[in-house]
């Protein structure tokens, strides 16, 4: 079972009203600590001044990576706020930074008012939104992909910094955006950041079995769980992937639930194969993850359900997917 | 009240300014793909005082040749604003300035970003605002070609416009509606530690420097000779009242590329060890793209520079480029391997006796508040500054011993905005 944890900074407080770094480090440590896979930080749509909170996600997640060694950093940013260039550098550069630990959650769905402060006030239809973020990241996709793993020589005797036949371009074209590349970023060192998509509607579920390496279900009934969970993997093999080469993580919110019966539901549910793991939402006081690491994570793990702690290094290795990192 | 002392930035650029650096046998080569590199040149600065660290930026390749991009090492590096956000709670004192284009970005996101980086280095950010010049970077957004440069500055000064408002929580109720942008809420995150996070400006064309007096808190540039950088401190200083403003309400930084030794000879040894590196096309090809032509190889190479039109790129340099050319007689060769070592900032070789005798000289001179250090690589020359020159300027009590206060401007002298 898959162990992940969000973190809407927007709506969550410290101990003592605003959130500081120091707050978040030791939320992120503490995360660490009980061995979750990583930790999704949301991004406060625009228009909501005045939360009181000082972070940006993608900002946030390059200074967490330097207090932590080993968990996942998940940042949220949008494709209406970025451009693709300018987003897939910013990844590719975390995963730098964090050593193989980042990946990008793209929401799918469109935050009210979002695109009236990107100087598109009349903002896209749903239809041409979906387009748009399919072309999107199929950009940052390629984009990530530019050099390959062994394009960088380093030769300082013979001048030659890398193999100029394992660079390439990208040159894209599409409906919306024309991006040549390459990234001037390097690989990854994951190969590419973990693509978590989330805000799925049933017209995105084509886009994410093309393209995701996470999906985030946000389906409340386990009935509907389990359809959308054996729809979803049909999609998954029907694009040609494995059907596990994405991971399936349902949110689950530990205020609605309580902690007395909280470890049977996700065993259950998992059991069942509803999902891979669980995402947990955590909002109002991040102190809500000691609640969880505390009493619930020891009893999942006695039940042999979760795994002892991290076997590797990367966000990819956690989650098991395929890709760099460990090799 | 102490004298008036200058300030110093740390210019960072993976393994070095030189554009042969990396192939030299004390550079990290590796630079590009290692925070923990610049997380050690971060405390090297610190430790020596710097007021800030400066990193430039371009969206795409620097090259569009990808023999000549091959042989350099300046195709792949770290996003800066990622790579100073990660410096940020690695360091607790020195300034944290990225550029980032106003071309290929939007108001609303950008100053939100930089907004984030101020808070979590607790007030030490600043945007380095550039319009990019360069057609590589066009064709990773979309454009079939660079826009004219006064279009360019005309949009750059709406979106600091945008910026600044925003910083300052003056966008109102109806928002911004202008002909580049249009944002309708105000920012989601508390005003910036210092103010607003500090405004960086590096053009020095005509519009260049008009926008840097509106809008700028320091300015960086390039000038060889004590004339020019004086010329442009007197000009770029005198649009200050027009705007409203105080000439020190503007800190002016020029680029310097030092080769420091405890000896003259050996200073040069080490530079000529560095010349010895450049490939000659190389060389040629990044003149070339300063210059805002395709390539100067079908010229002779020991012929002189032949007769240019006016870029629609980096007019500026291109102006100091040819500048030189014709006051050094410079063949094509040479001028590109001059051109090579710092890309056409000033550069001077020697002691720290000598160099603190240049930088006093133009800084007591009106010629320069302060100024961006290039380290000819690193971590070797960021090192040898830190250790020569910085205590050599502290004796003469040109520099400080200790932080004066917490944030950036704290450091730079600079008032808060209101």
């Amino acid at each position: 079972m898959h162990l992940t944890v969000s973190l809407n900074i927007a709506s969550t407080t410290g101990q003592a009203g605003a959130l500081t770094f120091s707050d978040l480090a030791g939320f992120a440590q503490r995360a660490e600590a009980a061995g979750l896979d990583m930790i999704v930080l949301d991004d406060a749509p625009p228009g909501r001044a005045g939360s009181g909170n000082p972070f940006e996600a993608t900002t946030l997640l390059a200074a967490l990576a330097t207090v932590t060694s080993r968990i996942g950093l998940v940042a949220t940013a949008s494709m209406v706020a970025h451009q693709p260039y300018n987003l897939a550098r910013r990844f590719a550069s975390l995963d730098i930074i964090s050593h193989g630990r980042a990946g990008w959650n793209a929401t799918m769905a469109q935050a009210p008012s979002e695109a009236a402060n990107f100087s598109r006030p009349d903002g896209f239809s749903s239809d041409e939104f979906r387009r748009r973020s399919e072309e999107y990241i199929g950009i940052v996709q390629g984009l990530w992909n530019g050099w390959e793993a062994d394009a960088l020589l380093f030769d300082k005797d013979s001048g030659r910094f890398h193999d100029p036949g394992k660079m390439h371009q990208l040159d894209h074209k599409g409906e919306f955006f024309a991006v040549r590349g390459p990234l001037n970023v390097a690989r990854s060192p994951q190969d590419t950041p973990v693509l978590v998509l989330s805000g799925l509607a049933a017209g995105d579920l084509d886009i994410a079995a093309r393209t995701a390496d996470v999906i985030l279900l946000d389906e409340r009934q386990a009935a509907r769980r389990k359809a959308r969970h054996d729809e979803f993997r049909r999609r998954v093999s029907a694009s040609g992937r494995e059907p596990n080469a994405v991971r399936i993580l349902a949110d689950i919110s530990l205020a609605a639930n309580g902690v007395a019966g909280l470890a049977d539901r996700m065993e259950e549910e998992f059991r069942a194969n509803n999902c891979d793991g669980f995402n947990i939402r955590l909002s109002a006081h991040i102190s809500a993850l000691d609640d969880f690491t505390n009493r619930v994570l020891p009893e999942l793990r006695r039940r042999g359900v979760i795994r002892q702690s991290y076997g590797g290094t990367t966000l990819r290795s956690h989650l098991g997917l395929s890709g760099g990192g460990d090799r | 009240m102490t004298a008036r002392q200058m300030k110093l930035g740390a210019f960072l650029w993976a393994t070095g300014h030189h554009i042969a650096a990396w192939r030299h046998p004390q550079a990290h080569v590796k630079a590009g793909i290692d925070i923990d590199h610049y997380v050690a040149l971060a405390r090297t600065a610190e430790a020596a005082k710097f007021d800030l660290l400066f990193c430039e930026d371009a969206a795409g390749l620097r090259e569009a040749d990808v023999s000549i991009a091959s042989q350099t090492s300046r195709s792949i590096g770290f996003e800066p604003i990622s790579l100073l956000s990660a410096l940020a709670v690695q360091t607790s004192r020195i300034g944290l300035v990225s550029t980032a284009s106003t071309s290929y970005n939007e108001p609303y996101g950008l100053a939100r970003t930089f907004l984030s980086l101020d808070q979590l280095s607790g007030g030490r950010a600043g945007w380095n605002l550039v319009t990019s010049a360069s057609p590589i970077e066009a064709a990773n957004f979309g454009a079939t070609g660079l826009r004219p440069h006064a279009d360019r500055y005309e949009r750059a000064r709406e979106f600091a416009e945008v910026v600044t408002r925003l910083w300052h929580g003056k966008l109102g109720a109806s928002g911004h509606d202008g002909q580049s942008f249009s944002v309708c809420d105000p920012l989601d995150l508390p005003r910036s530690p210092q103010g607003a996070p500090v405004m960086v400006q590096a053009g020095a064309s005509d519009v260049g420097r008009d926008l840097a007096a509106r809008t700028a808190d320091v300015v960086f540039t390039a000038a060889q000779t004590f004339a020019e950088a004086k010329a442009f401190y007197d000009d770029l200083k005198g649009r200050l009242a027009a705007y409203g403003r105080e000439p020190d309400d503007i800190k002016i930084m020029p680029g310097v590329a030092p080769v420091v030794a405890e000896t003259e000879a050996e200073a040069r040894a080490k530079y000529e060890e560095l010349q010895e590196l450049i490939p000659d096309d190389v060389g040629v090809a990044l003149l070339s793209s300063y210059l805002s032509i395709s390539d100067l190889r079908r010229y002779p190479l020991d012929g002189p520079l032949p007769e240019l039109p006016e870029s629609e790129g980096m007019k500026s340099r291109q102006a100091l480029v040819i500048e030189q050319s014709r006051r050094d007689g410079l063949s094509i060769r040479q001028l590109a391997r001059h051109f090579a070592g710092a890309r056409g900032h000033w550069r001077i070789v020697g002691t720290a006796v000598q160099i603190a005798d240049e930088l006093q000289a133009r800084f007591e001179g009106g010629a320069a508040d302060g100024f961006n250090v290039m380290p000819s690589y690193f971590p070797g020359e960021l090192d040898a500054f830190a250790t020569l020159v910085v205590p050599e300027l502290q004796r003469r009590g040109l520099f400080r011993r200790e932080y004066e206060g917490r944030t950036l401007r704290d450091h730079l002298g600079l008032k808060q905005p209101v």
